[in-house]
């Protein structure tokens, strides 16, 4: 692999994803205060809203600004316009946010919204698909890339559909276009992009070697194959074909989780930082997640299932994305700003840039608040429910000002 | 007359930022020559991921370091190999232990 440097965007263009991605964070768990725990559904407002601001403000910004300086490096090829990453973060933001409001307070706004967001996803896409036409010679990586893209595009579709349905232009099933909106996207794009970008990061950061990928190729394929019955089953209406995809997405979550547990065993650096602490902690949090859905699915249980998407969303997703900021963001900001003085001057390490207490501080309200509200739902307590989101608030302070400071580090 | 002993202390001036050992006691450099006849260091050395981000800013620092550290070199080229692939094994006794790994 060949990577360049050559083709790293500016910090400028990166750093309004994470700080937006971050605030978007709060603002998300702040929105949970709002949700009753005795009487949430998958389907009622609030957890919809709060489901857009988190996917589409938080995971979906931070995604893209890391694909903004990831794609060269996984593709081995400059961007095709990396200045659209401009507008892509503006129309997400204010995209994200309308519909948010449009599902809680004014559903004539929800439209408006979602042509926003519709039309900085196409951005992102449309960028995309372009590089990738660069690419000369294709590895499991890039061709997670390209699967990842094509399934945020087919959810797009399904999505708008959805919306005309909604608006009545159209007679359609929204239950199924519904599912197979939520499986392209939560389990299509944010799934196989967080499986592909694992096979560079973790590796990288751990300086794990020597070991086999065959399961998290294994994995992307599978996950790939079970996607698609989801979204065949929701446009031939067949139950089995949904949960032949369900299985087969449980599947790859088993051997994906065995991937990850091989390159933790083999990773030469053990230090407790901030990232394994995180890493470690969003890996359990899937696990457990996992085990709670496929209690809740087998049971029938809707609140089971709701406490583990609960714990997949803050856990696992959270935990990730966090946990990689602490070491994404001091890497471009030392980049940026001190790499032109190596050999003429100390420079600081990336590990001086992180502020460690004050991240585990953040670590510990974050993980109590994830275990408190997962359990207030399991029970039913609003009031248990309501301590856990508490901290997460805390939290989630830490993660702000925590990016805040990294990205005004001067030495 | 330059040695490889001499290239590779000019080259243990660049430190890693992300793991914060220089590239020598990682065991990234493999093979340095010196010819006196064009005054020419060849560097044989690789990094310890391929995904590394910092790729071509390490070989700069590298060639920098040589023409900064020996000045009687007037160029320097540098062959990047994946094969002997890096791991752990090939780092000083200081690094394993204090990374933690590869006992």
């Amino acid at each position: 692999m060949a990577v360049s440097t050559d083709f790293a965007p500016p910090f400028k263009l990166i750093a309004p994803y994470f700080i937006i991605g971050v605030i978007d964070l709060l603002l998300a768990v702040m929105l949970l205060f709002q949700i009753d725990i005795t009487a949430i559904t998958q389907t009622d407002a609030t957890t919809i809203a709060w489901v857009h601001l988190f996917l589409l403000g938080f995971v979906m910004m931070v995604i893209f600004g890391a694909m903004a300086q990831l794609v060269p490096v996984v593709l081995e090829v400059g961007h095709f316009a990396v200045d659209l990453y401009y507008i892509i973060y503006p129309l997400l933001f204010v995209g994200s946010f309308m519909m948010s409001y449009g599902f809680l307070f004014a559903p004539g706004v929800l439209p408006y919204g979602g042509v926003v967001v519709l039309i900085s996803l196409l951005v992102f896409i449309f960028e995309t698909f372009l590089t990738i036409n660069k690419v000369k010679k294709f590895n499991t990586v890039m061709t997670s890339v390209v699967i990842a893209n094509i399934f945020l595009f087919l959810g797009l579709l399904f999505g708008i559909t959805m919306a005309l349905g909604f608006a009545g232009e159209i007679t359609v099933n929204l239950q199924w276009l519904l599912r197979a909106h939520v499986y392209l996207v939560l389990f299509g794009y944010v799934g196989i992009t967080i499986m592909g970008i694992s096979m560079v990061l973790l590796p990288m950061f751990w300086l794990s070697h020597s070991f086999s990928w065959k399961p998290v190729k294994t994995a992307l394929w599978l996950l790939s194959v079970g996607v698609l019955f989801v979204m065949f089953s929701a446009i031939i209406e067949k139950e089995l074909l949904a949960y032949a995809g369900y299985i087969l997405s449980l599947l790859s979550l088993v051997f994906y989780i065995y991937q990850i547990y091989i390159i933790y065993k083999t990773r030469v650096r053990i230090e407790n930082d901030i990232y394994k602490r995180a890493l470690v902690f969003s890996y359990v949090s899937f696990v457990i997640a996992l085990l709670l859905g496929a209690v809740g699915f087998l049971a029938g249980n809707e609140r089971i299932f709701i406490a583990a998407g609960f714990l997949t969303l803050l856990g696992f997703v959270s935990f990730l994305i966090v946990g990689h900021l602490y070491k994404i963001v001091p890497f471009l900001v030392w980049y940026q700003r001190f790499s032109d003085l190596v050999g003429k001057q100390k420079v600081p390490m990336l590990a001086d840039m992180v502020p460690a207490r004050s991240a585990i501080y953040g670590y510990a309200f974050n993980t109590t608040g994830v275990i408190l509200g997962t359990v207030g739902i399991l029970l039913g307590s609003n009031a248990v429910f309501q301590a856990g989101v508490s901290f997460l608030f805390i939290g989630s302070i830490f993660v702000v000002k925590d990016i805040f400071y990294m990205i005004n580090f001067k030495g | 007359m330059v040695t490889k002993e001499d290239i590779f202390k000019a080259i243990s001036t660049v430190k890693d930022p992300e793991v914060g050992f220089n590239l020598v006691e990682m065991g990234l450099i493999y093979d340095a020559e010196y010819n006196p006849e064009t005054k020419h260091v060849q560097v044989t050395m690789t990094l310890s991921t391929k995904a590394c981000p910092l790729h071509q800013m390490i070989l700069q620092w590298v060639e920098e370091a040589v023409l900064r550290e020996l000045p009687e070199v007037e160029s320097v080229d540098i062959t990047l190999v994946w094969e002997p692939a890096w791991n752990i094994s090939m780092a000083d006794e200081n690094v394993k232990k204090a990374l933690g790994g590869g006992a």
